[in-house]
């Protein structure tokens, strides 16, 4: 994702993502762009004023045209000063206001991925485009346009002016400037691909820090500090490298913009000068002169600093607007509830025709299922033949084509998010759980849920006794991904949260491969009895097929195909793959070695 | 001990933790600077020089005024024009050595600090990490030590130029005129006041929107890591509400923030410029007294111009340096956090052969307050395989993570032939327990590079050898690139049983003295299992061993079984015995039978 444009698209694409902002802060714009005419208006007089006063002085007027001046420059500057507030506030506010509803659109987003995307992507980056990306955006909206808007003003109030004073003059002092804004121009489209670089070496810095922070443990188990102290070492300096590429061009501009500055006043001095000694011009001119040189300086030099701040905008944008660009695979609740029927879902009956399923590698070949509302069926197969991908397609988190899937006689693609989430829970192999407590792990997708149910489901998770041992019980706080909790803790409480659904359809996915012995027993009888009352379609994942015993079908995946399927006994006839998977061969031949 | 953080950083709201003074901070950071002692000396260098060649600009002026603008005489004019234009030209150069070297001082800093930051992190122990969001770790290295640099290349070092300045000007303004400088006096209390007003303000707005950004960072890393966790239960919407909540926040605190910035800026502008005009009235009265012509008053209009200037930026950088210098306070006491866990002294170096017996004496252990081990004593033979079971939340994983120090016991203490683990070197005893952790932790990387993690030592046949011997090989050769194949983060493009035969395949290809395996195969199928304990047996032959596991399969070729019960060894013995014991053990390998017997009446047979 971080390859650099080969050439620079267009301004009007390259905003696409912010220019809805632009239209909707239209007024917000007009207004700070008046209060902008009125600052420079004023700021135009103090100079004005200020040749007023060294004529006063010169001429030895009165004292009372001097003191008048003196008053009226003091109030102008006030004026100026509350103008100027005025409309930086007004201005930065709607950077901070596009700023808020970028971060938002951003994180909406990102929410409503799916997992092609995030296979794709770093943690780290993702994170660094919602954060310092978003900023640089920022920076692009409000002082941008200040800086622009600013710059445009102060000509066009100073420029004529000067032209009244004097021309030539005006015409001589200038001629530096179009000069150095070519030379600017040519630089910013190199800065653009510098500054680009940058951004993307810091996203991938960070997603390297990520990374390395969260498998610390293995970092050190395995006495492999040293190496990622060099790979870290290597990865800072290649910061640092883009960083000076982009410094020694970034370097030039205020320099440059200054010396535009000084030429100006240098060659006022060499015209002016000369027009002063023989009289054309006066003193109090050339003070006026110097004086606007001095005002039209800093705003150019700002438009040199904001050139690259826009340089950075943009290519944060661009960044920002790879992710705004990716489209969920399914429509969001939001879009679908006009497009879509309301529907009520509830038997839980599964039917899959000819699902084909791919990541990069084609992995299930035309799987076909019937599940019955209510039945209660398992899945097995050896490691990597598709099983929790296959559980994944039913529970809408991989893209399954079209008319394949249907839950209760719907298209899979056609449910609407919510009450998909509701009918079908999925208890993952590996659970992810938030560093809150245990109670708004559990509580996930049901916020709702009564105390009592609560320490339901922990109980039929068999979590119950432990969670009853933790000082603060439900209100334990259990780390990142639930790292204070122990391996079969961690999985229990995830178990527990899908159970809490009470969904009409549960898929468990390998939920006893961290629980001992018994826990295990006592977990799959209170499986047995909700498929027992037959109110719940349930597919249990084991590669311990003796937990399968009771199931009504037990699917046996072979590399992606259902190999066989049938009742425990029928397979441990007929399967020889599934015989071999069953634990008894080996207890059994480990029994007769030990004796 | 702490309890462990929640995604949003306490610490963020920094300050308080510490009491460093600033400036013992800022002497400390400049440690940093000493290997680049010669880009110091040339950014100080090029300070005075700037201000030479900013300050000598007005004095031109005025002599070009008052000796031949006004009396009209042009001898002598061309010398100044030449004077006047090398001057800007030097600026220009001058301006641009110090943006670029005031850069570079700050990226190299920052480059070093980091590195550092990177190496302590991973000195640290797991205690710390459990206890630190990792959000806020990276972001100390990566979003702190930026604050840091933009410090130097856009604050510390013109702020030194600018006080420079400041003083140049001041200087030559009293040097020019002693009387009309006493105007500029009267700028003085407003400029300070309202400064410091600012500042203060400023501060406590930029603290909290730290805060926020902090949490904001975390909120968004947690998210995009339980994505899928999010979408299954349908949170969004909850999740959406919290994130806006902070963003809200953060949007309140921006905007008054605006507001002062804006303050700031204007406040300084117009208060030049009354000076100024306070200068001419004042000027009025003097105008005629020795020493105040035209062009003096000329070039002080222009010199308080310039005086503004740096008060306007020495303000902003105040504020520059206010983040910074507290991303510094975060940063340094990160880098005071003691490792808790390292080697001690005197060093005790295992020299080869390392026969691997291992003895717990009298552990005790706790997370926090709740005991988890208490009072184990286990003495191990060299080449003994203990297998240790118990229920789930037992203490087993935490029994194991004492041995190659991940934690440290409260009381008692492990020796391996012998020596105390505390003695070895970390690096040596980490080397010597190879440990399968629960969970198996990928790096997005290739498959090889998941292997061998980047030890020379490992060379590709090695790894090969190991993965053929896994059997993980049979899964690897099917991905589209072999070993080189590049896996996502944390390896979630494999399936759950193929990243745990990838973590036994790591620890074998290390080939440990000791070979630890906690619940090594529990998410592998039977026939996975089966080889994975044939690979162990042939490398690990002689070798100790202690593997966890829930099944009982796993565990019948074990020399001796440990059952671990609330955090106390229960039992202990040979398969037979313990059966014969009729304890925990009898009940839970009958659990397992039990389904053997049901599954041999319907079954085989
Ligand atoms: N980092 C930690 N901080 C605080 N408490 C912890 C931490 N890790 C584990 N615990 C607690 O210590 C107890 C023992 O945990 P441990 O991981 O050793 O159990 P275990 O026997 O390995 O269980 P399992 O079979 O489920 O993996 C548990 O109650 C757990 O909640
Ligand atoms: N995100 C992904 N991108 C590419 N390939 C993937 C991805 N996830 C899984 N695979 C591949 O798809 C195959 C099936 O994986 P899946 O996780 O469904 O297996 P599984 O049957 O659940 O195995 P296990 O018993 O080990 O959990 C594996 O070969 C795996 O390498
Ligand atoms: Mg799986
Ligand atoms: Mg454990």
């Amino acid at each position: 994702m971080s390859e650099s444009p080969r050439r620079t698209p267009p301004l009007r694409w390259r905003l696409r993502h912010i220019l809805p902002y632009y239209r909707q802060n239209l007024w917000a714009f007009v207004l700070g762009f008046l209060l902008l005419v009125a600052t420079s208006a004023t700021a135009a007089l103090i100079p004005y004023l200020m040749k007023l006063a060294t004529e006063a002085l010169t001429h030895r007027g009165t004292n009372d045209t001097l003191q008048e001046t003196v008053l009226i420059l003091i109030l102008v500057a006030l004026l100026n000063a509350i103008l100027r507030i005025r409309s930086r506030t007004h201005i930065f506010a709607i950077g901070r206001q596009v700023e808020y509803a970028l971060r938002k659109a951003y994180h909406a987003k990102l929410l409503s991925l799916d997992a092609a995307f995030f296979n794709r992507s770093k943690t780290g980056d993702l994170v660094a485009r919602g954060n310092t990306d978003v900023l640089a955006v920022r920076m692009f909206i409000g002082p941008g346009f200040l800086q622009v808007a600013n710059t445009a003003m102060v000509y066009a109030v100073t420029l004529p002016v000067m032209i009244a004073l004097n021309p030539t003059l005006t015409f001589l002092a200038l001629l530096p400037f179009p000069i150095i804004l070519g030379l600017t121009r040519l630089l910013t489209t190199r800065l653009y691909r510098l500054s680009r670089a940058v951004a993307d070496r810091f996203g991938l810095f960070s997603g390297f820090v990520q990374e390395a922070v969260a498998g610390m443990a293995v970092i050190r188990a395995h006495a492999r500090e040293e190496d990622w102290q060099r790979r870290f070492a290597d990865e800072v300096q290649e910061i640092y490298s883009a960083q000076m590429r982009h410094t020694r061009l970034q370097s030039l501009f205020g320099p440059l913009v200054l010396l535009a500055g000084g030429a100006g006043i240098w060659i006022i001095l060499l015209v002016g000068g000369q027009e002063v000694m023989t009289g054309h011009l006066t003193v109090g001119d050339f003070v006026a002169f110097s004086g606007y040189l001095a005002i039209l300086v800093w705003p150019t030099v700002g438009f040199g600093w904001i050139l690259t701040v826009l340089q950075r905008g943009l290519a944060a944008l661009e960044r920002i607007s790879q992710v705004l660009d990716t489209e969920p695979f399914a429509l969001l609740p939001g879009e679908q509830g006009h497009a879509l029927p309301k529907v009520t879902l509830a038997r839980g009956e599964i039917r899959v025709r000819g699902l084909h399923f791919a990541h990069n590698e084609p992995i299930l070949h035309g799987i076909d299922l019937q599940l019955p509302a209510g039945s209660f069926v398992g899945l097995a197969g050896r490691i990597g033949c598709g099983k929790t991908t296959l559980l994944h397609c039913l529970a809408r988190l991989y893209a399954v084509p079209e008319g394949t899937v249907w839950l209760d006689g719907q298209d899979l693609l056609s449910v609407p998010e919510e009450a998909l989430r509701q009918t079908v829970a999925l208890a993952q192999q590996e659970s992810f759980l938030f560093s809150t407590t245990i109670r708004e792990n559990m509580t996930l997708g049901s916020p709702n849920a009564s105390e009592a149910e609560i320490w339901e489901a922990a109980r039929m998770a068999c979590f119950d006794e432990e969670i009853c041992r933790f000082p603060d019980q439900l209100d334990t706080l259990v780390g990142e991904r639930g790292i204070t909790l122990s391996g079969g803790q961690r999985q229990r409480l995830s178990l527990a949260r899908a159970l809490l659904m009470d969904p009409a359809v549960l898929l468990l996915d390998d939920i006893f491969s961290s629980v001992d012995a018994r826990t295990e027993a006592r977990i799959l009888d209170n499986i047995h009895a909700l498929a027992d009352s037959r109110r719940r379609t349930i597919i249990l994942v084991c590669h311990r097929t003796a937990a399968l015993h009771r199931a009504e079908a037990i699917y046996l995946l072979e590399k992606g195909r259902i190999a066989a399927q049938g009742t425990h006994a029928e397979l441990m006839r007929n399967a020889p793959l599934y015989q071999s998977l069953h634990q008894q061969m080996i207890r059994h031949e480990a029994l007769e070695s030990l004796q | 001990m702490m309890p462990p953080v929640l995604a949003e950083t306490e610490e963020t709201r920094d300050g308080n933790l510490f009491n460093m003074h600033p400036y013992r901070l800022l002497w400390r950071f400049f440690r940093y600077a000493r290997p680049y002692r010669g880009w110091v000396a040339t950014a100080l260098t090029l300070l005075p020089v700037a201000a030479l060649l900013q300050l000598w600009q007005p004095l031109l002026i005025q002599q070009a005024v008052d000796h031949h603008l006004l009396p009209g005489r042009a001898e002598g004019f061309g010398a100044i024009l030449l004077l006047f234009l090398l001057l800007i030209l030097g600026q220009f150069a001058v301006g641009y050595l110090q943006s670029a070297v005031n850069t570079l001082l700050g990226q190299r800093l920052v480059r070093d600090m980091r590195r550092e930051l990177f190496a302590h992190l991973l000195r640290m122990d797991a205690a710390f990490f459990a206890h630190n969001a990792s959000g806020r770790l990276t972001n100390r290295i990566s979003n702190d030590t930026e604050a840091v640099s933009q410090m130097i290349s856009a604050g510390m070092i013109n702020l030194l130029g600018d006080l420079l300045l400041l003083l140049g000007i001041a200087v030559s303004m009293v040097l020019l005129s002693p009387r009309l400088s006493l105007v500029t006096l009267v700028a003085l209390p407003i400029i300070v006041l309202g400064t410091l007003y600012i500042t203060r303000r400023m501060r406590t707005i930029q603290r909290k929107g730290r805060l926020l950004q902090a949490r904001m960072a975390g909120h968004l890393t947690e998210e995009v890591e339980g994505r899928e966790t999010i979408r299954l239960f349908h949170s969004q919407a909850k999740n959406r509400a919290t994130y806006d909540g902070m963003n809200r926040a953060y949007l309140e605190t921006a905007l008054q923030a605006n507001f002062f910035e804006a303050f700031q800026f204007s406040f300084i502008d117009a208060t030049s410029t009354v000076v100024i005009a306070l200068l001419f009235w004042y000027g009025g009265f003097l105008y005629g007294d020795a020493g105040i012509s035209i062009g003096v008053v000329v070039a002080f209009i222009d010199y308080i111009r310039r005086l503004f200037f740096p008060i306007r930026e020495i303000s902003g950088k105040f504020t520059t340096m206010q983040s910074a210098i507290t991303a510094l306070e975060r940063i340094f006491a990160l880098l005071d956090t003691a490792p808790g866990i390292v080697d001690h002294e005197p060093v005790q170096v295992l020299r080869p052969p390392v026969k691997g017996a291992i003895a717990f004496r009298q552990l005790h252990f706790r997370y926090g307050s709740e005991p988890v081990l208490q009072g184990i004593e286990l003495h191990i033979a060299p080449g003994e395989r203990i297998a240790v079971v118990g229920p789930t939340g037992a203490g087993k994983s935490s029994l194991i993570k004492l041995l190659n120090r991940t934690y440290e016991p409260q009381q008692g203490m492990i020796a391996i032939d012998g020596v105390d683990i505390r003695r070895l070197p970390l690096a040596q005893l980490r080397r010597l327990v190879g440990m399968v952790q629960q969970e198996t932790f990928l790096f997005a990387g290739s498959v090889a590079e998941n292997i061998h993690l980047g030890d020379p030592e490992i060379t590709p046949e090695r790894v090969r050898q190991a993965a053929e011997e896994t059997g993980a090989m049979a899964f690897i050769a099917s991905l589209p690139q072999g070993l080189a194949t590049p896996l996502a983060e944390r390896g979630v493009n494999l399936s759950a049983g193929q990243r745990q035969l990838l973590g036994i395949t790591r620890v074998l290809a290390f080939q440990p003295r000791i070979l630890v395996m906690d619940e090594a195969t529990s998410s592998v199928d039977t026939l996975s299992e089966r080889l994975i304990q044939e690979a162990v047996e042939r490398l690990m032959a002689g070798r100790t061993s202690l593997i966890i596991a829930h099944r009982l399969s796993t565990i019948l070729h074990a020399d001796r079984i440990i059952v671990l019960s609330g955090g106390r060894i229960a039992e202990q013995g040979s398969h037979t015995s313990l059966l014969a014991h009729d304890g925990l053990y009898a009940r839970l390998y009958a659990l397992q039978f039990a389904e053997g017997r049901e599954q041999a009446v319907d079954g085989v047979g």
